[in-house]
Formats: C-alpha cells, structure tokens, sequence
C-alpha cells in the first residue's frame, strides 16, 4: 500500500533526516513518489512516477530534494497503484486551488466506489484514480463551505461533514493529509499515523507517518480510529495538534 | 463602561492601518491606556500606552502609526476602562509569557472571582498585581499540566478543560484572546463578540471584538454565549475560524 509522510513545524524546515527514512521504509511502493510545499503561500509539487528506492539507492532527484525544500509543511507521498496509471499525473500529493487556498491533498488507501464521483467543479482530468476523486469531493463540499457559511462557521466541521459524507457515500480506505498551508488535516479511517513531536534523531518539528513503527527508535505516538467510530480527524498548526476529534 | 478588546487574523503578515484606528475610535470611553501585541518572525511584541487611545477627536499619535506600521499574521488589541484599576503601564495588556514553545499574548474582558488570590506554581511569574495576571498565569499552569499528562492532548481540549476549571473554582463572566504566533483562541461568556471576515488586497481577514455590532457598517456578525455558565471556545487560524465548542 502507499505510505505517507508530512512535516509541521512553526517555521520553515527542511526534512534532510527523516524523508530519506521514509523513503527507505516505504522502499516497497514502487510506482511513484512526491513531495508538495508551500512557498509565499503557493503550493508546489515535486513528483515522479519512478520508483523511490530502487536497487537498494535512493532516487537521486527525492534525496536531493529532502535536503532542499523548505517549508512550514511538507507532505510527502510514496505509491504502489491500487488506482489509475502509472505516470507522474498519478502520483501524489496533487494540488487543487479553492476557498481562497491552494491546497495540497495525498491520500493513501482503497476506494474504488469514489471513482464514479463527478465533480461539480473543475475535474482533474488527467488523474483518473479514487485519489483524485477524492480530493475532488472535498474541493466541491469545501467550497459550498466557503462560499455560503457564515463567517463564524466552522472549517474543521465542515470538513469533518464532508468526510463523514464521502464515507457513507463512497465507502472505502481513506488515509490522508489536506494541507492549506496554515492548517495540516489529517485523516484516517484504516491502518495508522504515527506522530512524533521534538525529535532528538530526527527533525524536531511535528511528525507523521503511516509507516507502522515511525522512523526511528523513539516513543512515536500511534493513532488510528477507535473500532466503534468512522475515522479520526486532527487538524495540525506548526507542532501543536490544536483539534482532533473522532467522526 | 468596560474595556475592550480587538484581534485581527490573517494568513499573510498584515498591516492593521485601518482597522486598528477604527477601533481606538470605537473605543474612545476606555480612557486608562492601550496596548497591541502582534508577532515579528514569531518573536511576540507589545506596545503598551497609559494615555487614551483617543482625545480631543484624535486616535493617540503612536497608535495610528503603530497601526500604520505592524506587519504580523495575528495581531490583538485592548483599552482599558476606567474601572480596570491601576494605571500603571504594566498592568495593560496584552500580557506575555512563553511556554510550550510559544511565546503567548493574552488580553482580557470582565471580571473573575477571587482569581486575585491565585498563586502560580510555574514560573516565571507575571510580577504584577492585576487579577488579568493570574487569569493568565492560571490557564498556563492548567495548560502545562495539561500537557504534561499527554504531550499529544490538542491545544483545544487542554485549553477547553483549562477555562473549565477556571469557571469551576474562580466563577467570572469575562471574554478573553489568549494567541501565539500561528493561532488564535477566543473565549466569552459574557457580552457578546462582533466578527467579521473581509477580502483584502493580499488575501482575507478576519476580525473579532467585543464592540458592539462591530467596527464599521460591514455585516459584522455577532456572536453571543449560548450557555454563559459555560461560555463558548473558538480557535482561528488565519482568516477562518477552525473549530469552535461550548466550554
């Protein structure tokens, strides 16, 4: 299955240490890897559909890129197809514009059933995987938010609606990270996210992977939903968790 | 009369040259003082006045070109009232303090029973004797304690159980904007808040404070306690308000 990665910090940080790790432990997932950024509140998106460890080395562009990118966020996704091509348009994290943000979105899991979903807004044409359309059902719901909710409404419970309703509409394995820039979201419905705060081995920022045991040998926090609920949402600034709330 | 309170949130560094004169002007009965607290490359600053933030038709002199010349993502603002007490310069707010890797600012509304007497087991302590002070110091202790429990506990529910044990021991109708350099956090439960979220040349903001129906003829929406036994939390990052819940 893909793995998953992100890094929040209180100001911009590279990840020179701890992509490489993941990178290495999620060295199964072959068909592509990808990091977004943000820069002067613009999203970027480095990605390639090569395998990220291959013959036991790093790919040359991924470890050159830990040690460059500099941001409050990063995301970093690895993948092993269970949906769509495998080209650089699939590979993730990809980057929709909306509500007045760019976002970065990289998902991991199974959902076929979402494949069907046809977007109201613009559709990301060149992706035709459960990934996209996922990102594509939260940029529709999302929006509504925007555009119609008062000013005291919440975006947390907003997207915790829209995710609840992706669910039962479109039932499936969702893992993901949805980034603004300010804000990282973070949900999961299967496996895990193991966290990490104030590193000595690593960077000392907040972080999180779906890789099962973390990057190194310190006391990483797991979290996963509890069996009697629909997920778990947390919603991230710099190294705190400000939110988190079961769906 | 009673003092007041202002805060401006934004995704990008902002400079509060209209909003910040418009609420001195609102504020012109509050006649013990002024302070702005806002963050410069998340170092926290304040600059606190015993003059009256308006007279003889004018907005106080440093305060307009403070306001002319702040560039911070968050920014909070108090008067004081003649019935605060003390003039003293050290007695305005905002009041600082640094903990759990921020630097904090915090301005406050209203009354609290007895909190006077409270006696922080942290240090440093804020060495003055304003009943604001230890409201201050009382939510750091309960939010270190909070963290020391479980150093993944969301700033939210620590912050939520915090004003709950507040509420609990010293019993106080008060609003308050406890911030760091990326959030915002905004309690009331008494008066109401006035909110309002504006599209600016570089992205939106938004704005939140205890003057009735707001600073200008905008759609300022108020927000009032629903249950003033217990008051009302929200966050906000940059121009959105993340979560909110009753306390």
């Amino acid at each position: 299955m893909c793995d998953l990665f992100a890094l929040s910090a209180n100001r911009d940080y590279s990840a020179p240490k701890s992509l490489p790790i993941f990178a290495e432990q999620a060295g199964k997932n072959l068909d592509g890897w990808g990091i977004g950024y943000f820069r002067n509140h613009h999203a970027y998106v480095e990605k390639s559909a090569k395998g990220i460890f291959v013959a036991g080395r790093l790919h040359d562009s991924f470890q050159r890129l830990a040690r460059v990118v500099k941001s409050r966020i990063i995301i970093c996704h690895v993948r092993l197809r269970t949906s769509g091509l495998i080209d650089e348009c699939h590979a993730h994290p990809f980057v929709l514009e909306f509500g007045g943000y760019e976002w970065i979105f990289a998902h991991n899991g199974k959902a076929p059933a979402i494949e069907s979903y046809k977007s109201s807004g613009i559709p990301m044409k060149e992706a035709v995987s459960d990934s996209a359309r996922a990102f594509e059902f939260l940029r529709d719901h999302l929006t509504q938010h925007f555009q119609h909710s008062s000013d005291v409404a919440s975006i947390f419970n907003a997207l915790s609606c829209c995710i609840s309703e992706m669910i039962v509409r479109y039932p499936g394995k969702y893992n993901f990270f949805l980034s603004n820039g300010q804000i990282l979201f973070v949900f999961t419905n299967h496996r895990q996210f193991m966290l990490l705060k104030a590193s000595k081995k690593l960077e000392g920022a907040l972080l999180i992977t779906t890789v099962e045991k973390g990057l190194s040998d310190e006391k990483w926090l797991r979290l996963a939903k509890s069996t009697s609920r629909g997920g778990m949402l947390l919603a991230i600034s710099g190294t705190d968790i400000i939110v988190r709330q079961p769906l | 009369m009673m003092c007041d309170i202002f805060a401006i949130s934004a995704g990008y560094n902002y400079t509060p040259q209209k909003y910040l004169p418009l609420f001195a002007e609102k504020s012109r009965h509050n006649i013990n003082g002024w302070g702005i607290g806002f963050f410069r490359e998340d170092q926290a600053f304040v600059e606190k006045s015993d003059e009256q933030v308006f007279s003889n038709q004018q907005v106080h002199e440093s305060f307009q070109r403070l306001a002319r010349v702040i560039d911070s993502r968050i920014i909070i603002s108090h008067v004081n009232c003649p019935k605060s007490g003390s003039r003293h310069l050290s007695h305005k707010h905002p009041l600082m303090l640094s903990f759990l890797d921020h630097t904090w600012l915090f301005a406050q509304v209203g009354i609290v029973e007895g909190i006077e007497n409270y006696e922080t087991v942290q240090e440093p302590r804020l060495e003055i004797s304003v009943y604001t002070a230890r409201i201050f110091e009382y939510l750091r202790d309960q939010l270190i304690i909070a963290h020391d429990r479980n150093p993944y506990i969301s700033l939210f529910a620590a912050l939520r159980l915090g004003i709950k044990n507040l509420l609990s021991e010293y019993p106080g109708y008060f609003a308050f904007f406890l911030v760091n350099e990326s959030v915002l956090f905004a309690f009331y439960n008494f008066r109401s808040l006035s909110i309002l979220k504006k599209s600016e040349k570089m992205g939106d903001v938004l704005l939140i404070t205890s003057i009735r129906k707001g600073l200008s003829q905008n759609n300022w929406q108020t927000i009032v306690p629903e249950d003033p036994s217990k008051g009302k939390l929200m966050v906000i990052a940059g121009p959105d308000v993340l979560y909110a819940a009753d306390v």
